[in-house]
């Protein structure tokens, strides 16, 4: 796979549909998610969601895109101010590598 | 010039009351102008089309303040009846500095008194306090002068009612508060309410003077000599003086409408306001880690010198002080970008406008590349004369800090001279881009002064925002339905509808949140909390559903926003604070502790309580297992320092329990410390391993971290460093918890036996917190709602926990929003569940007097008599004859009045019987001196006693009925000799006797007596209610709840009628007493309130009750029932027998009543003995003793002392039999007594007991002098041994189960091979020693 605008789109895609799988949406859709939305103070996301989060990730693209390591080396503050976007650049370039 | 840093604000401005409302408005662009009310000026003056005259006004429109001009007088320690009198603006003043101070961070950031400055900007104009004077003291001479002159006739007494009719209308004369009108006191008036030692004075420099307030400001604070200074304006005069001004000057708009800088600008609205701004040195507040709102980069003042004219502005002393501003900032003003944004003084006039425009041409420049944005908040409130430069500089500093540029109103046709300049209006907010946010902010005043300021953004600015948003107070709408279709009928109503089954709640409603609640309810699935909106088509709470208050532990970012909840429920401030692990943990207790009482008083209650690691103690304490106090006690002596276990580090690993036992299966080092839901574990070890097991977790995706934390809590670890934790177990007599509790450690609730808690809470510090197996079993149990009480994130491990399973979990606290806010959704969550929190007690609560702002024409209530007199044809020809008229007139009247005095009724004599008792005064079962076990059937033992104050009513009651048509207004020489008891019911005499013409001397048997005063009418009230120096006043250390909770007076609900504990000095008390349904209730209140003051300030003899009253007078008739009263206790005198006080109760800041010399005598008591005192239920009045007996020493030396201690533990038959012996023998049989009850009481509470009463253990003599225990009135009470003895001030017990014998003694040979020891009176006691001789129990082999 290659960093294309198209295929960056489609790794949004996904992460919005994980999360609304994480956040129990039952399918009534009312969260508004884009690439500025954070984690922490627009979706009140908590640790125990990322864990899960981390899953689906692990369960969707596997080994290469490993969300626990990519957040290891931030601290508390950083997580804290992680938007959506990140998370997208940080699985598109982790694809990236794994392809390239 | 050293930069100044604003780091708080606050505002009272049309449509603003406070700091943030003014935000949303300047954002959204508010309009808050309106037509003048009625009573700032008279509608008559208004008169567009007539001829010009100074009287006559053209423009009714401006900006006012009056629907939110009011004060809470008492939170400034201003009796509320003062107010009338004071000068308005200067009421207003301090409640904006106050908030000011608030907004920086509060009092407890505030550096020393005397280096805090108050200057505020005020013009000397006719403010409505002066005008009312002047009415007062000018207009109704003048008046009665032009009637007199006009109508010969009117005799001088009738004039004088004329003046007296229209004073009256103006209020009561107040001579205390002239002071008031000092104009200065504005700011000193700031000064001295908030104790502000630094410089305090008012500057006058027209529309510049707020701005040049904050130049001396800053000159206070760079020379060095100030540390805060609070700067600003005040103007709150609408007279019709000042209109008058600006009529005369043509400056009103003749289209009534203000438009800065348009091309059709015709003049000023007339506005008001106030603000307030808190400045530092910036160094220091960076070093105080402040929020900054935007540094002061320059100030500059220059006037127009010699010019054209005083009233026409002059560009040229404009540009002067710009530059000097711009200079002072070491900053190029004509510099591309060097200013972002200019709030300008933008009257609106011609003139201003186009000086000004020429003024900021040639400081700044013609256009550049980058436009800057110029506005002035006039457009929506109007021009507020000397608060102008300080209602603009709030704008800038508030536009800096947001990084939004601010829209001016009315700007839709720029005036063309803008061209000239590299400014332009804008209509809607923007965010403001620039790298470098800096604004500047004129005002210009009249007669040529100017003043200008360059604001800056902080060091650390907040970035520009990307959507320009404002937040409101949040609301809650609730909505309750029996069919889907109702409620969404009922939620297109969009009002609260709060019966039936399917329950939704919306906090702060919006059309998108509306729209997403009709979806769900289609749905007809719960929805719990997402985008603020709760729905439960089958509510969690009904049958036996629970809910649990679940308290967290420790957690990385902690951060719990719950200061605003202290103060709004009034519940003690808790620090918070994480710089180690004690002071963390305790931190986490307080707020457990705060929440906890929060949402009680939100009639949030739970079932069940938990806690997750050390949020189990939080549990324990808030469970009543024991006493507040004793929590507050023994953690303040806990040393935090001493809970750390050297050389191990916990990790959370984002898997479940399974696979994590999987991987430390062989790392025998690390262990499982806590496995708290399907997705976290926590486990433990030695740095390096969890390092490494981290790593490996990681590898595999799994998220994992280690913690900050190093306690090694809950491992096999913190065995050797348990002592601490031993002895603070010690130190906490644990009772028997009201609720049950769930252990996380056996995932089950606690045993109740003490020693069964003692076990577990040493097991809970050194085995694995089992919080999943916790949550799951309470859930079984029928536990459907989770409140973490507290802040952090244990909710989400709940919710993991139970997926898929019906359950609520909702946090009392968040990081997202405000404590009080946070509660809110707490009542909106659980209200849908099938809840009934009160949602009015998370309700702004503020008790403000309104300001009356307005100086209205007087109407008078009366007329005059113009009628045709006999007299009147003669009075042409005789001048006596209008004199004689008058004369007749006053005679006639004086007559009336010795006449009605004659019509008095008579006073005769009365003797009546009634009967006492609880059924005839329910009342006194919530007066009674003795607590028993609830249901306990003899009524006697409970010792209902009948207040002394209902004493005193029914005196007065009875000299009413001796005295037909007149009414009881003073009380004198009351006497309250015995006290009178409700059971058995009993029979009592009241007589009646005329001593004079309006007085009886009334008697309620042998019991009271006192001299009763009648009279037709009520006496004048008193000019004034008493006040009490600030200086002197603290704030009381406990709430209203707490006094009654914590039993310092023991009234039941009936006649606990303390709402509010005020105030608390060496001399003084107040409080406010909400009038219970009692005859009496009321004025038995000040005697708790007067309680209150004692258990404060005294340490011993702290039991007292009254006895004596020197006079009681009343101004008004009884407030109705739930009235609230202030009360004003003030201390006269302390001597060893008696407390002696004068208090004043007031409703609405007017006096109802005064007692003179009420004297309360003290009873001999002991701090010692005062937890038996309030819970004998809990606690004994003897000492225990090593080897397993009690010893008890007579701290009640008189009989009257001793009665009362006797009461609380002798039961009906035990009374009987004490009454019965010869006088010498009492005492020592009442000290045997009670050792023996408290030897049994002691043996039940080790062994697991709950409370037990004294009155519950009945002590029996038996024919061979031994004495006998049982249980009293079905107390189940096993077989027990006792045995007592008793000499001098000593009295000593021993008991042990079953029937061996056992004995104790006093002094005894010592031949007979018993345990000994000695023990000696307490140091307020003679000084005596006793040798103790006693039979060796168990207690006494497990010692050897």
């Amino acid at each position: 796979m290659t960093t294309t605008e198209a295929s960056r789109d489609v790794v949004f895609a996904e992460i919005a549909g994980m999360l609304r799988t994480v956040l129990a949406e039952l399918g009534v859709d009312d969260v508004e998610i884009d690439e500025g939305t954070s984690f922490n103070e627009d979706l009140e996301l908590e640790s125990i969601d990322l864990v899960t989060l981390t899953a689906l990730i692990s369960e969707r693209w596997g080994e290469p895109v490993n969300l626990a390591e990519f957040l290891a080396d931030k601290d508390l503050d950083e997580v804290i101010a992680l938007k959506v976007g990140d998370l997208v650049d940080f699985v598109v370039t982790a694809l990236a590598r794994a392809g390239g | 010039m050293p930069d100044v840093a604003i780091v708080g604000m606050s505002v009272l401005l049309p449509g603003a009351p406070d700091l943030q409302t003014y935000w949303r408005n300047l954002v959204t662009g508010v309009d808050a102008i309106t037509d003048v009310p009625e009573h700032r000026w008279d509608p008559a003056y208004y008169d567009p089309a007539g001829s010009a005259r100074a009287d006559r006004l053209y423009c009714r429109r401006g900006g006012f303040v009056d629907e939110y001009a009011d004060v809470d007088p008492t939170r400034f320690g201003i009796m509320p009846n003062s107010v009338a009198g004071a000068e308005p603006d200067q009421l207003i003043a301090m409640r904006v500095a106050a908030s000011a101070i608030a907004d920086a961070g509060g009092d407890d950031r505030m550096p020393a008194r005397d280096r805090i400055g108050v200057i505020l900007g005020r013009g000397g104009y006719l403010t409505p306090g002066v005008v009312r004077l002047d009415q007062r003291v000018r207009t109704a001479v003048q008046l009665v002068r032009t009637l007199g002159e006009l109508v010969p006739g009117i005799g001088d007494a009738e004039l004088e009612r004329v003046r007296a009719a229209f004073t009256e209308q103006l209020g009561p004369e107040q001579p205390e508060s002239a002071i008031g009108l000092v104009p200065n006191l504005a700011a000193s008036r700031v000064a001295n309410r908030l104790d502000l030692r630094g410089p305090a004075y008012t500057v006058d420099a027209a529309c510049a003077s707020s701005l040049i307030a904050v130049d001396h400001a800053v000159h206070e604070l760079t020379s060095g000599r100030c540390d805060v200074v609070l700067a600003g304006g005040v103007h709150h005069c609408h007279d019709i003086t000042f209109w008058s001004v600006f009529t005369q000057l043509r400056a009103l708009s003749t289209s009534q409408r203000i438009r800065p800088f348009h091309r059709d600008a015709d003049g000023i609205l007339i506005g008001e306001g106030t603000g307030v701004v808190v400045l530092k040195r910036l160094a220091d507040a960076e070093r105080d880690g402040d929020r900054i709102y935007a540094v002061v980069r320059g100030t500059g003042v220059a006037s127009d010198g010699r010019s054209a004219s005083l009233f026409n502005p002059d560009p040229g002393g404009q540009v002067l002080a710009v530059r000097k501003a711009w200079a002072a900032a070491g900053l190029d003003p004509s510099e591309d970008g060097s200013v972002g944004l200019l709030e300008a003084h933008g009257t609106a006039t011609p003139a201003g406008d186009a000086a000004e425009l020429s003024t900021l041409a040639t400081v700044f420049g013609g256009p550049k590349r980058r436009h800057a944005v110029i506005g002035s908040v006039k457009s929506m409130i109007g021009h507020t004369m000397p608060a102008a430069g300080i209602a603009g500089l709030v704008k800038a500093a508030l536009a800096v800090h947001h990084g939004v540029l601010l829209p001016t109103l009315h700007c839709d046709d720029p005036n063309p001279a803008l061209a000239a300049t590299r400014f332009r209006p804008i209509d809607t907010a923007e965010a403001w881009t620039d790298t470098v946010r800096r604004a500047g902010v004129n005002a210009f005043g009249f007669g040529g002064i100017n003043a200008h300021v360059v604001l800056e953004q902080a060091p650390a600015p907040k970035p520009a925002p990307a959507t320009i948003t404002v937040t409101e107070p949040a609301k809650v709408l609730r909505i309750a339905a029996n069919t889907p279709d109702e409620l969404l009928r009922r939620l297109k109503d969009g009002r609260n509808h709060e019966v039936g089954r399917l329950r939704l709640a919306i906090v702060e409603p919006t059309p998108k949140k509306t729209a997403l609640a009709e979806k769900v309810i289609a749905k007809g699935v719960p929805w719990r909390g997402r985008s603020n909106v709760w729905f439960s088509p089958e509510p969690l709470l009904r049958g036996n559903a629970g809910i649990a208050f679940v308290f967290p532990g420790l957690e990385a970012d902690f951060d719990p926003r719950v200061d605003d909840v202290a103060d709004h429920f009034g519940l003690i401030r808790r620090t918070v604070g994480n710089g180690d692990l004690g002071r963390h943990g305790m931190s986490v207790l307080g707020v457990g502790r705060l929440l906890d009482g929060a949402l009680r008083r939100m009639g949030i209650v739970p079932t069940a309580l938990a806690g997750h690691s050390i949020g189990e103690w939080t549990a324990m304490s808030v469970s009543g297992m024991f006493s507040d106090r004793a929590v507050e006690d023994q953690l303040a002596a806990f040393d935090p320092t001493s809970v750390e276990v050297p050389g191990v580090e916990f990790a959370t690993i984002g898997c479940g329990v399974d696979r994590v036992a999987a991987a430390i299966a062989d790392r025998p080092d690390i262990v499982l410390s806590h496995d708290n839901s399907p997705n976290q574990t926590i486990v433990c070890g030695p740095p390096d391993e969890i390092a490494e097991l981290v790593a490996e977790f990681r590898k595999g995706a799994v998220i994992s971290q280690v913690l900050p934390f190093r306690s090694g809590f809950h491992t096999p670890m913190l065995k050797p460093f348990l002592e601490p934790f031993v002895e603070l177990a010690d130190r906490l007599d644990m009772g028997r918890p009201a609720l049950p509790i769930w252990s996380a450690t056996t995932a089950s609730p606690y045993p109740t036996d003490p020693d069964g808690i003692r076990d577990l809470y040493i097991r809970h510090l050194i085995e694995p917190v089992r919080f999943r197996a916790t949550v799951r079993a309470m859930h079984e149990s029928g536990i459907r709602v989770f409140v973490q009480v507290g802040a952090g994130q244990l909710g989400s491990l709940i919710d993991d926990t139970l997926k898929g399973a019906d359950h609520l979990t909702v946090a009392a606290n968040s990081t997202h929003r405000g404590g009080v806010e946070q509660l809110r959704l707490v009542a909106a969550a659980l209200w849908v569940e099938g809840a009934s929190p009160d949602f009015s007690v998370v309700e702004p609560t503020r008790q403000p007097v309104t300001l009356q702002l307005g100086s209205p024409l007087v109407s008078v209530d009366t007329t005059i008599s113009t009628g045709p007199s006999r007299l009147d044809t003669l009075t042409a020809d005789f001048p006596i004859a209008a004199e004689l008229e008058a004369l007749l007139r006053e005679t006639a009247e004086s007559a009336a009045q010795v006449m009605a005095a004659r019509q008095r009724p008579s006073v005769r004599s009365l003797t009546k019987r009634m009967t006492i008792s609880t059924d005839v005064m329910p009342f006194l079962l919530d007066h009674c001196f003795a607590p028993q076990r609830e249901g306990w059937p003899d009524l006697a033992d409970r010792r209902p006693v009948v207040p002394g104050t209902t004493l005193i009513q029914l005196m007065m009651d009875a000299a009413e009925e001796a005295a037909p048509g007149l009414k009881a207004v003073r009380v004198h020489d009351v006497k309250l000799l015995r006290w009178l008891i409700g059971a058995p019911a009993t029979d009592v005499t009241i007589t009646a006797e005329p001593i004079g013409p309006d007085r009886v001397r009334v008697a309620v048997g042998d019991h009271s007596q006192a001299t009763v005063e009648l009279t037709p009418d009520w006496a004048p009230r008193p000019q004034s209610a008493w006040s009490v120096a600030a200086s002197a006043r603290s704030t009381p250390d406990m709430t209203a709840r707490e006094f009654y909770e914590r039993r310092v007076m023991f009234h039941g609900p009936a006649l606990q009628g303390i709402t509010a504990l005020t105030s608390v000095g060496t001399h003084h008390v107040s409080g406010v007493i909400t009038t219970p349904d009692v005859p009496g209730g009321l004025l038995d209140n000040v005697g708790q309130l007067l309680g209150y003051w004692i258990w404060v300030t005294q340490t011993e003899k702290r039991i007292a009750f009254p006895v004596q009253m020197g006079r009681i007078e009343f101004f008004g008739p009884h407030p109705a029932p739930g009235t609230p009263v202030d009360c004003l206790i003030k201390v006269v005198d302390v001597s060893e027998r008696l407390y002696q006080v004068d208090a004043q109760l007031t409703v609405n800041g007017v006096v109802w009543a005064e007692i003179t010399d009420w004297r309360d005598r003290r009873f001999d008591s002991h701090m010692d003995l005062d937890e038996a005192w309030r819970f004998p239920e809990r606690n004994a009045l003897s000492q225990r003793q090593p080897g397993g007996w009690v010893a008890v020493a007579e701290r009640w030396p008189d009989l009257a002392s001793r009665e009362l201690y006797l009461s609380k533990y002798l039961s009906g038959r035990e009374r009987a039999c004490y009454d019965q012996l010869p006088p010498r023998n009492r005492r020592h049989w009442l000290l045997g007594r009670i050792a023996v009850k408290d030897a049994v009481r002691n043996l039940l509470w080790d062994n697991g007991s709950g409370p037990v009463f004294p009155a519950e253990v009945l002590v029996s003599d038996t024919a061979d002098g031994r004495v006998t225990v049982a249980g009293n009135n079905g107390f189940p009470l096993p077989e027990v041994s006792v045995s007592l003895a008793h000499k001098d001030e000593l009295g000593v017990a021993i008991a042990r189960f079953g029937r061996a014998p056992v004995s104790i003694a006093i002094d005894a040979p010592s031949t007979d091979g018993r345990r000994r020891a000695v023990v000696s009176n307490p140091a307020d006691l003679p000084a005596r020693q006793y040798v103790v001789a006693w039979t060796a129990g168990p207690a006494d082999q497990e010692d050897e």
